[in-house]
Formats: C-alpha cells, sequence, structure tokens
C-alpha cells in the first residue's frame, strides 16, 4: 500500500481523498501484519505441503484404517457436547435473561469464567475432580451411592464434560441475545390472551429463540470438532479425535504432509457450517425490526 | 357474542414501598358497552392503573372488580381482558390468522373452528385476504386492527386499549379513532382507553377521566370536563383557555360574580367542587377562547371586558386574536372571520361572554 502510494500521483486532490477515507484501514496494518504472519503463511505451507507430490497425500490419509473411526468419535463426541451444552445453555441463558441486575452480574462472571481459563487447567481440574480418589467419588462413596470408586476418568463421559465445560459460553451467548430481542409485551400479550407460564414458553419464548439455538448449535458444533487436548487428558485412546489424528501424522509419524491434507479436508468439512452459522446471525430474528 | 360486563375499580392504590404512591385512591366504574378514557400526562398514573386491571401489576390496596366478583388476586392469564398493548405486541413469528387464533387455542378450541372464527373477526376489521401474512409485512394501521382483531375474538369482559395509536401518523390515527369507535359500537363492547391525547379522548370516550398525580381529577362527558373544568389543570390539560384571576364578590343565582384586576366584573360559574367561594376570596376562572367573543358596538352579554386587539391571525379553520384585559393576554378564537370585518390591532373592543360558559375553578393544585 505504501510502495504504490509514494510511486506517481496523477491527481494529487483525489489522492488526499483516498488517503482520508482509507485513514482507518491503517489502524488494520499491525493486525493484518500479526494475522499474515501468523495465520495467513502457515496456511500457505499447509496447503503446500498437502498438495506436494499431487493427491498422494490425500490418498495416504484417505486409505488409513483408523480414520472412520477417528471422524466417527469427533461427530459423535461433538453432537453429544453440542445437545448437553445446548440443554445447559437455554437454562443458563433463561436465568441470566430472567435475573436482577446484580444476580445477572455474578452469574455472567460464572458463564465468562471458562473463557478466561485455559483449557489446560480446566482439563486437569476435571482430572482432579473425575479420578478414582477424586472429589466426585468421594461424595458418590460418602452418600453411599457406591461402595468402590467409579470410572469417571479416562472414557468418552469425561471426555464430553470437559468440552461442555469449555463451549458453554458458545451455547449461552447467542441463545441470550435472542432473548433478549425478544419485546416483553409479546410475552404480556400472550399471558392477557390466556397462556399461562408453560404456554408462554412454548407458543412464544422457544420458537422466538430458535434462531439463536441454531446458532449456538452450529458454533458450539464446529467449536467442538477442533477438539484436542481434552480428548488426550480426560479421554481414553479410544475416544481419539479428528484434530488428535493430525497430531499423530506430524508428530508419530513426521508425516508432515499427510497431516496437512487432513487439516485441509478437516477444514473443508467445517468451512459451510461457519458461513451458514454466520449468514443465520442476520436472516433468523423473524424479519422484526 | 356474550354480554359485557361492568368493571368495578374501587379505592386502588398503588404503591412501590414507601410513601410515593403510583396510583391513589383510584375509583370508577366502567358499565357495561361503556367507553371510557383515563386521560393525563405521563406519569399520572393512568398506565399503572390500567396494567393493574390487566393482572400486571400487584394491587395495593383496593379492589378490582367484574360483576361484583374482585380478580385483584387473579393472574392475567385468568382474568378475561383483550388488551392491546402500546406498539401492538403482535406475535412475530405467527401469521395474522395464527396470531387471531392465539386466545381460542388457548381455550382448546380445535384448529378449524378457531380458524374459521379469525377469520371472521379479521373480516369485521376488513383484513381478510391478510391471514396469511406475517405482522411485520403490514402497515401500522393494518397491525392495529390485528392487535384489536386478536383481542376481541375470545369475548372479552372488556377491551384495554393501552395508548394504541401512539405510533401512527395523524391522519391514520384519526381514521382509526373512528373505526374503532364504531366497531365498539357494533360489537357493543365495553373499552378503558388510556391515552395523553386530549383530542383522541374527546373524540371517542363517553367519559373521561382526567388523571394527574396518581389520582382522578375529575370525571365527566368530554363535553362536561371540556366546558366545565374543575381544576385548572383540567382547563390547561384539555385544550386552551384563559386563565382570569380575581376577587369573588359574592354569588347568586347559582352563579359566581368576580372582580378582575381591572375592577370590571364578570360572572362565571361556581367551582365544581370546594364550595363557593366566599366574598373576598380569591377566584380562578377559566374561558375557553371560542367562548369569549369580541362584541359590535351596543351589544352586550352576561359579562363584559375592555381591551385592545394586540393580534389577529386568520388560521384557516377559524381566526386568532389576541386581546390585551384586565392586565394580561386573552385568546379570542372565533370563526366569523373577514377581511372586512377583521378588527386590526391597537382598535380598543369590548369582549363578552355568557356566565355559563366561564368556570371558576377549585383552588387545587391538580
Amino acid at each position: 500500500m505504501t510502495a504504490s502510494s509514494s510511486g506517481a500521483l496523477p491527481q494529487p486532490r483525489r489522492f488526499l481523498r483516498l488517503l482520508n477515507f482509507r485513514d482507518s484501514l491503517w489502524l488494520l496494518a499491525p493486525i493484518a501484519t500479526l494475522y499474515g504472519i501468523f495465520a495467513l503463511i502457515p496456511f500457505a505451507l499447509i496447503v503446500r505441503f498437502a498438495f506436494a507430490d499431487g493427491g498422494t497425500h490425500f490418498a495416504t490419509v484417505l486409505e488409513s484404517r483408523i480414520l472412520v473411526r477417528v471422524a466417527t468419535n469427533t461427530v459423535v463426541i461433538s453432537l453429544m457436547t453440542t445437545v448437553v451444552a445446548l440443554v445447559l445453555g437455554y437454562i443458563l441463558a433463561a436465568g441470566l435473561w430472567r435475573a436482577g441486575p446484580k444476580m445477572q452480574r455474578v452469574m455472567l462472571a460464572f458463564v465468562m469464567l471458562p473463557f478466561w481459563t485455559a483449557v489446560l487447567i480446566k482439563n486437569f481440574a476435571w482430572a482432579a475432580l473425575l479420578q478414582d480418589n477424586g472429589l466426585a467419588n468421594t461424595i458418590l462413596q460418602g452418600l453411599g451411592l457406591t461402595n468402590g470408586p467409579v470410572t469417571l476418568l479416562h472414557n468418552r463421559l469425561a471426555v464430553i464434560i470437559g468440552m461442555v465445560h469449555y463451549v458453554l459460553p458458545y451455547a449461552v451467548f447467542p441463545i441470550y441475545s435472542a432473548m433478549q430481542a425478544i419485546d416483553r409485551k409479546v410475552e404480556r400479550a400472550a399471558r392477557s390472551l390466556g397462556a399461562g407460564t408453560p404456554s408462554v414458553i412454548w407458543f412464544v419464548i422457544l420458537p422466538l429463540t430458535l434462531p439463536g439455538v441454531y446458532s449456538a448449535a452450529l458454533l458450539v458444533f464446529v467449536v467442538s470438532v477442533g477438539f484436542f487436548i481434552t480428548p488426550v487428558i480426560l479421554g481414553s485412546p479410544a475416544d481419539m479425535m479428528i484434530a488428535n489424528l493430525v497430531n499423530y501424522y506430524v508428530r508419530e509419524l513426521v508425516d508432515f504432509n499427510a497431516g496437512a491434507a487432513l487439516a485441509l479436508m478437516i477444514l473443508g468439512a467445517v468451512v459451510p457450517l461457519i458461513v451458514l452459522q454466520q449468514s443465520m446471525g442476520r436472516g433468523g430474528r423473524h424479519g422484526a425490526h | 357474542m356474550s354480554a359485557p360486563r361492568r368493571l368495578e375499580v374501587n379505592e386502588v392504590w398503588k404503591s412501590y414501598g414507601g410513601d410515593l404512591y403510583a396510583v391513589r385512591d383510584v375509583s370508577f366504574v366502567l358499565e357495561p358497552g361503556e367507553f371510557l378514557t383515563l386521560l393525563g400526562p405521563s406519569g399520572s398514573g393512568k398506565t399503572t392503573t390500567l396494567m393493574m386491571i390487566a393482572g400486571f401489576e400487584t394491587v395495593s390496596r383496593g379492589s378490582i372488580r367484574i360483576d361484583g366478583r374482585d380478580i385483584a388476586d387473579q393472574s392475567p392469564e385468568h382474568r378475561n381482558f383483550g388488551i392491546v398493548f402500546q406498539g401492538y405486541a403482535l406475535f412475530p413469528h405467527m401469521n395474522v390468522a395464527e396470531n387471531v387464533a392465539f386466545p381460542l387455542r388457548m381455550k382448546g378450541m380445535g384448529k378449524r373452528e378457531r380458524l374459521i372464527k379469525a377469520a371472521e373477526m379479521l373480516e369485521k376489521v376488513g383484513l381478510e385476504g391478510f391471514a396469511q401474512r406475517r405482522p411485520h409485512e403490514l402497515s401500522g394501521g393494518q397491525q392495529q386492527r390485528v392487535a384489536l382483531s386478536r383481542a376481541l375474538v375470545f369475548d372479552p369482559d372488556a377491551l384495554l386499549l393501552d395508548e394504541p395509536l401512539g405510533a401512527l401518523d395523524r391522519k391514520l390515527r384519526e381514521q382509526l379513532q373512528i373505526e374503532i369507535k364504531e366497531l365498539q359500537k357494533r360489537i357493543g363492547i365495553s373499552v378503558l382507553l388510556v391515552t395523553h391525547d386530549q383530542e383522541e379522548a374527546m373524540m371517542m370516550s363517553d367519559r373521561i377521566a382526567v388523571m394527574a398525580d396518581g389520582g382522578i381529577v375529575q370525571m365527566g362527558t368530554p363535553a362536561d370536563v371540556y366546558l366545565h373544568p374543575a381544576t385548572p389543570f383540567v382547563a390547561g390539560f384539555l385544550g386552551e383557555t384563559n386563565f382570569l384571576p380575581g376577587l369573588c364578590q359574592g354569588a347568586s343565582e347559582g352563579y359566581v360574580s368576580v372582580k378582575f384586576r381591572n375592577g370590571e366584573i364578570g360572572r362565571a360559574r361556581p367551582p365544581r367542587f370546594g364550595g363557593v367561594p366566599a366574598t373576598g376570596d380569591k377566584a380562578l376562572v377559566s374561558i375557553r377562547p371560542e367562548r369569549v367573543r369580541i362584541l359590535k358596538p351596543g351589544e352586550t352579554m352576561d359579562s363584559v371586558i375592555e381591551g385592545r386587539v394586540v393580534s389577529g391571525t386568520f388560521l384557516g379553520r377559524h381566526a386568532r386574536y389576541i386581546v390585551e384585559a384586565e392586565g394580561q393576554q386573552v385568546v379570542v378564537s372565533t370563526t366569523e372571520w373577514s377581511e372586512a370585518t377583521a378588527v386590526p390591532p391597537g382598535t380598543a373592543v369590548r369582549l363578552g361572554w355568557s356566565s355559563d360558559d366561564a368556570q371558576s375553578l377549585a383552588d387545587v393544585k391538580v
């Protein structure tokens, strides 16, 4: 940009206007540089790795015997995480919506907490809670519900617990903002027309928040598909997810090309979902003002 | 259509804690088939009163009765009022027919039956053919009619309207005022309207209750409240008026005589409440501009004061003079105006009025 503008300037006035118009764009230069160095260049490298030697690396990945298993794991775990996160997220969003201003601030802090905590810390915390002599088992035995320790760690349940904890804010906020967009008078109108609380929820609140739920579902699913460290710490080898397979190619087999090919395949699967999620935010509000 | 019922609001108070009352000692009866308006500025307690009747606000003291049965403890969904909210509050995710059929659905009516009833209702408001539209595809006036249909379709005990025309432009507002009034007469339902628009209140109501500071100041027919206001607030809130201060010179034959600042004496009706003032008491007389006349030479009326024309303006429907009299400006509005008879500024004139058109006011804040 700088190089071209220091060249020939046939119309100085027009150039000045251009400079004016572009003023704000200059402020983006640092982030654009960072983004270029840390995202675009690595991405270009991945594409180059993947397509080196034609399509052979894609073939390598597709022929892998564990690909289907890992992909199925990923979809099943992500779907389960999404469902659990949506149910919990909806309840949390509703609580947040209905809470008084003070309570709202406290609840927001708790919803946001997983956002500000590193994923490793969260995972190890869950590992500590779920292990055989951890808090969960101590309580279960203390209550006399079980005799010996129940295996809560290194299985699919633990992975889903850890993932739900992480993705919960992604579920809460789209739903919460859909709820906030509801005119309270609409709810009052429903009441005045004979709707009790269950009817108000079923016929008015739920349908009006559905676009938020769909948006949250896609967001949570997309985020879930990329999980990598949680299956390692909280899961068993049988719970291997697709990101772990990339890691396996790169670090165990030192096959950068196959890793890059798989990464591109994941990207190709997820991008349509991201596009869908992004377009929903605009179109999903029943055309209300 | 079931017969409308009698709504009785009895000594109702509303406080949000402490000694601050949003509504104080409000009582009125909405007779079956009557159109009653709560008219007042914002903060006068009119909307709070409506919301207590609807059940969205609790009643601190007093009772709200339908045909003698107290409903103050019932939740909104168990009361039977059709409400049109400010901004209509239509369900954005339902089409027009579903919106109107919603209250019937809540009553457990079958789909076929309720859609037929909804269609009949929509026909009454001239919206046949709009059943499949979504609310956002309709104009403001059409949305308003859908809201009305939805509030009427389930035979409510009364229709409660909360500033239902506030969002519309003037012309459409006037048209809908007439439509609502006609619909009300045709269906025979009782209506309680809340508005701050005095013209709307005058146009639609059988009776108007003027509210201020949480209480009803005066209640009566539009003509009664307009022509014989009880207090300075009512006189000033409903249209334009001239306030002439003076001292009471005694009462006779049902009128009070008031001596104005310049020593001239005029007669007026006694105050609506607070009793007839004693001789020598301060008095305040309200005379509407269209009830004051500029007298022709030799002409006389019950009350006559002298003044001098400051300005005269022709406004189309009427002309408006400002006359300096009794040490203040008096506004005179007349429909008898032609370029030949216009009184030029600076002319000394006599102003006159009939004693029945002047109203002395009670000495209260509102």
